[in-house]
This record gives C-alpha cells, structure tokens and sequence, in this order.
C-alpha cells in the first residue's frame, strides 16, 4: 500500500484532468436535470470556466521536473507534459469560443458537442503525459472516440457523416497498428515504461532484433495516421472538410499536439537504436513536407487547404523529431535534442495560434444558410468584414513562415535545431518547401484584397461574439510571440 | 510438439494479416470494423504469448489485456453509432457509395 503522500502526489499530477473531467461531467447532468436543455449559453461558458481552472491547476502543479512520474511511473510530471497541456488548453479554449458561435448559428446549439470537448482533452493532456506506451494507447483511444463523433455533430448533413464514419474506421485502423507496435516493443524490451525502454535499449548492445524492429515500423505507422502525415495522410482532407468547421479547428489544434508530444516521448525513449529509425523519419519528413505543399497548392476549399497545410507542418515537426537523437554531434555533446523538444514545442503553440485563427474567420463568417469553405466566398473580404480579413492576413501569413510572426519563429527554431543536429538534407527541404507554400497562403490574401465580390448578400449571421474574440486572441498571439518568442518561453516556463 | 513463443507469434501475425486484409478489401464498414477488432486481438494474442513465455511472473501483460478489450468495446459502441448514423442518410453501409467529398 503506498504512503499518503505518493497518493496526493498522484492526484495532483492528475488534477486539471480531474477538473476537465468533472466538467464535462456537471454539463452532461446538468443539461438534462438542471437547466433542461433551456439555457444554451451556459454550456460554453461552463466548459470555459472548467478549461480555466484546469489551466489552474495545470501550472501550479507540484514537484515538476525533468523525469519526475506519478502513478508508478506511468506519467511524467514534466515540462513537457505541462507545457504540451497548456497548448492543449490554449486550444481548448479557442474551439469552445468558436463553437459557440458555429454551433448557435448552424442550428447545432447541444450541449454534448462540449461534453465530448473536454472529455477528449481529458485523453489528450493524459497522451501528452504519458511516460508508458500502453497509458498513451489509452489517451489517444480517450482523444479519439470524442473526435470521431464531433467530426459527425452536424448528424443530418451527408459531408458531416461521411467525414466521421471515414475518421473513426481510418483512425480505428491506425490504433491497431499502434498496438500491435506496443505488443511487439513489450516482446522485445520486457516493458512497455519509456524510461525502462530506454535503460533496457541502452545497456543491450548489438544490432535490435527483429521484433524490435518490426514494433518500432507499426509505432510510427500508428502514430503517423493520427498526426497525419504521408503517407498515412488520406484521411485528413475529407475528415477535415466534411467534419462542422469549429470540430475541425479542435480537431486540427488537439490531435496535432497529443500525436507530437507523444512522438517526441516514444522516440526520445527510442534513442539507444536511433540508427534503425532515423533514416525511416527522415524520409516520411521529407515525404510530407514535399506532397503537404504540392497537394495544397491546387486546392480551392479552405478547409481541404488548410488539411493539406496542416499535413505539410506536421512534416515540418517531424523535422524536430529527427534531431531528437543528436546527443553528440562529431563526438561532441549537442544541445539538439532540447533544441528539438523546445523548437517544436513552440511550433506546435503557433501552429494552434494560426490554424484555429484561419478556421475562426470560416467560423466567423459561417451562417445558418451558409457554411463558409470555398476560397471564393472570401471575395473582397477586406472591403466587405475589415477585421475579420485583416486578421487572416495575418493568419496566412504566419502559416507561411513569413517575419514577424510566430510561424516564422516556430519554423527558425526546428531549422535551427535541425542544423545544430546535423539534419542539414532536412533543413534545405524545409526552407525550400515553406518557400512554396507562401504561394498558396498569398493567393488566399489575394482573393481577400483584390478580387470584387460577387455573390449577393448573405444572410447575416445571428452571434458572432465569441469567434471574433477567438480570432483576436490568436491574432495576437501570432503577433506579439512573433515579435517577442521569449515572452511565450517565460509564460509557459519553456525553453532551455 | 508443444507450441512455443514462435507458435504463438505467427498465429497472431496470421490474425492481424486477415484483420488486415478484411479492412483493406471489404467495402462493408461492419465488415471493416470486424477487420479492425482481429487486429486489436491479434495485439492481446502477443501479450499473452510474451506473458505466459517471457515474463511469467508479471502480471502487466494481462492488465494490458483487459485494458485493450474495454477499450476495443467502447471503440465498437463509438463506431457501430457512426455507422448507424451514415445508414439513416445513405441508406448503405458501403464504403464506396459513402463519397459526397471530393478526394
């Protein structure tokens, strides 16, 4: 029987999702018995609060350090947990701001959509934690379901439907793969503790076996369907374009960060055999980098555009993950790794600033009659909604790697880690590749100026409110981390 | 003959090839969600196996096992209400009449 203190330790490691937990709880009763499906605004609002108490929590955590665990090991309390949390709620946040909008404007106004919201966050801060395979098999599974069913809410449209079911049986499909990955690591190292794997992998020497080998390839397919990218990508289009645009940006802002935190877990803790892995990240980052941005350029539906980007910086972050193994450079101790964690982490922040800032102007400009995607119905945006145009200017912008923002802090930080670790084939295709991409980001900035409307005039949208806040919020936020990259380090208590 | 750890690892590999085969060439989506749960248990056929020939004093493999059924339960439940969902529009739960987004 462990000690009260180990207990309240454990507890406290899991507290914002207890209060995530909880909420989401409180409006599920509550609807029903409470407020009886009467009052819609409350919903939003509650999930807010409880988002916010758990931020809380989040930053007040005890005893965080670098290696510190909770649950026998099986967590990590540690800065990259939390901070992968704090984008995680960031998100959260903004998605609440933006369905609450979307949802009263489309007709969708339920209560469960933010029920399964924070359920999912709940899965997606444990993914981010998670110091075992089989609690991070867990976490996504928790991620997932409340995904799968958000991307169908709008359940009376076909595209909606389509995107869900097309979602669930593809990332139902990814999870086999990622356990059949976990059993065969377990076969090999006797452990399914990142920490036990990375002890064990280190002191065996030797080239790895076979089932290591063959459980580290189903790791990385797994992974990759979730964090989308080439060539497990297919899914992410139509999933992104069928699914009620606000389910979108949450979906876009989450999934991204649990994949990626969890990535740069399972292959910080692959590092001992980097030699059997590396090459194959090496090509999938080059892969998705390169079909991310080609694939974009023709499209004309926002959203299908704004899948394709969000393909195109996962391969950018994958980048980062390639520069993980980099402890020592020609025999010389590298800083790279924290390089990497540290400049994807930053990444990840201006990759949910900017992403959820674009789907927020669709969202803003979204009515009941009118679901805002194709890049036409932005037309003369900047004569017609200044602030709303403005702002996506700053959002394309940003996405584009273009200074001073913060997609170009982000994208400097893994170019410069991948330097530092010796990735320079790597580094060029990313310079090369963003330059392409400002194409297709531009042409949306072009459309907004300098083409004339021509539709008539659309139904007015009935609230507004909370998207606009989302999109000034992550309008700034691009901006000022932009200008000023350490102010986010000294918020979030990130970087070296 | 007794069986050992290789026995077992192929007949669980067998498992996840026909789980991969059925997702990858039915066009059913219950079809492809039967694929996808052989997959999951050909996973607990390997914990077990690794369990019961590696590491027979630990009781983790086994948690491990009962952690992935429920999960793969509520997977099923999840994905069964999306199916049910698509058949009411569609009226088909096949895959390749399920393609109103272009792609």
């Amino acid at each position: 029987m462990p000690d009260k203190s180990v207990i309240i330790g454990d507890m406290q490691a899991i507290l914002p999702m207890i209060v995530l937990w909880v909420t989401a709880s409180v409006i599920a009763l509550g609807d029903v018995s409470l407020w009886k499906r009467g009052n819609k605004a409350i919903n939003p609002l509650l999930a807010i609060v409880g988002v916010l108490v758990a931020f809380k929590f989040l930053v007040n955590t005890p005893r965080v350090a670098s290696g510190a665990t909770a649950f026998a090991k099986s967590l990590a309390i540690d800065p990259l947990g939390q901070i992968s949390g704090i984008a995680l709620l960031v998100t959260a946040v903004l998605s609440i701001l933006l369905a609450w909008t979307y949802l009263k404007n489309r007709g969708l106004d339920h209560a469960e959509y933010y029920v399964l919201l924070l359920l999912s966050l709940t899965g997606a801060m444990m993914m981010a934690s998670a110091n075992d395979l089989i609690v991070l098999f867990l976490g996504l599974e928790i991620l997932s379901f409340g995904l799968y069913v958000m991307a169908g809410f709008a359940r009376t449209e076909e595209r909606s439907e389509e995107a869900s079911v097309k979602y669930f049986l593809l990332g139902a499909f990814g999870s086999a793969f990622l356990l059949y990955g976990i059993a065969l690591v377990y076969g090999a190292t006797q452990s399914t503790n990142l920490e036990q794997i990375r002890a064990t992998l280190s002191s065996s020497s030797g080239a790895p076996g076979p089932m290591l080998l063959a459980g580290i390839g189903l790791l990385i397919v797994g992974l990759g369907f979730k964090a989308a990218i080439v060539p497990f990508h297919q899914w992410t289009p139509d999933v992104y374009e069928g699914a009620p645009t606000a389910a979108t940006a949450y979906m876009a802002g989450a999934a991204k960060i649990g994949a990626f935190a969890a990535m740069l877990r399972v292959f910080g803790a692959l590092t001992p055999v980097a030699a059997s892995w590396l090459p194959a990240i090496q090509i999938l980052a080059i892969v998705t980098m390169v079909f991310g941005n080609l694939l974009a350029v023709t499209q004309t539906n926002v959203k299908r555009l704004l899948a394709y980007s969000s393909i195109a910086h996962a391969g950018y972050l994958l980048v980062a993950i390639a520069a993980l193994p980099s402890e020592t450079v020609n025999g010389i101790a590298s800083n790279a790794p924290d390089l990497a964690v540290g400049g994807a982490l930053f990444y990840l922040f201006a990759y949910v600033f900017m992403t959820l800032g674009a789907f927020g102007v669709l969202v803003y400009l979204s009515s009941k009659g009118r679901d805002v995607q194709h890049v036409n119905d932005l037309r003369g945006l900047a004569k017609r909604e200044p602030a709303a145009a403005y702002a996506m200017m700053f959002f394309m912008l940003s996405l584009g790697g273009i200074p001073p923002t913060m997609g170009f802090m982000g994208k400097w930080q893994i170019f410069y880690a991948a330097v530092t670790g010796q990735q320079i084939m790597l580094a060029i295709v990313m310079a090369l590749t963003s330059a392409m991409a400002v194409y297709y980001y531009l042409r949306v900035v072009w459309v907004m100026c300098f083409e004339e409307t021509t539709e008539a005039a659309a139904p007015e949208p009935v609230a507004r409110t909370g998207a606009m806040a989302a999109i000034m919020l992550a309008a700034a936020a691009t901006i000022v981390f932009g200008i000023a990259p350490n102010l986010l380090n000294a918020i979030t208590g990130m970087g070296p | 003959m007794t069986a050992n750890l290789t026995h077992y690892l192929a007949l669980s590999a067998a498992l996840f090839g026909i789980g991969l085969y059925g997702v990858l060439a039915r066009r059913n989506a219950i079809a492809v969600l039967m694929g996808i749960e052989l997959m999951l248990n050909a996973a607990n056929i390997n914990f077990l196996a690794f369990w019961r020939f590696l590491a027979p004093n630990s009781v983790e493999p086994q948690v491990y096992v009962l952690v992935v059924l429920t999960v793969a339960a509520a997977e099923a439940a999840v994905g069964l209400a999306v199916v049910l969902n698509v058949y009411r529009s569609f009226g088909t739960v096949n895959l390749d009449e399920i393609a109103r987004l272009k792609g």
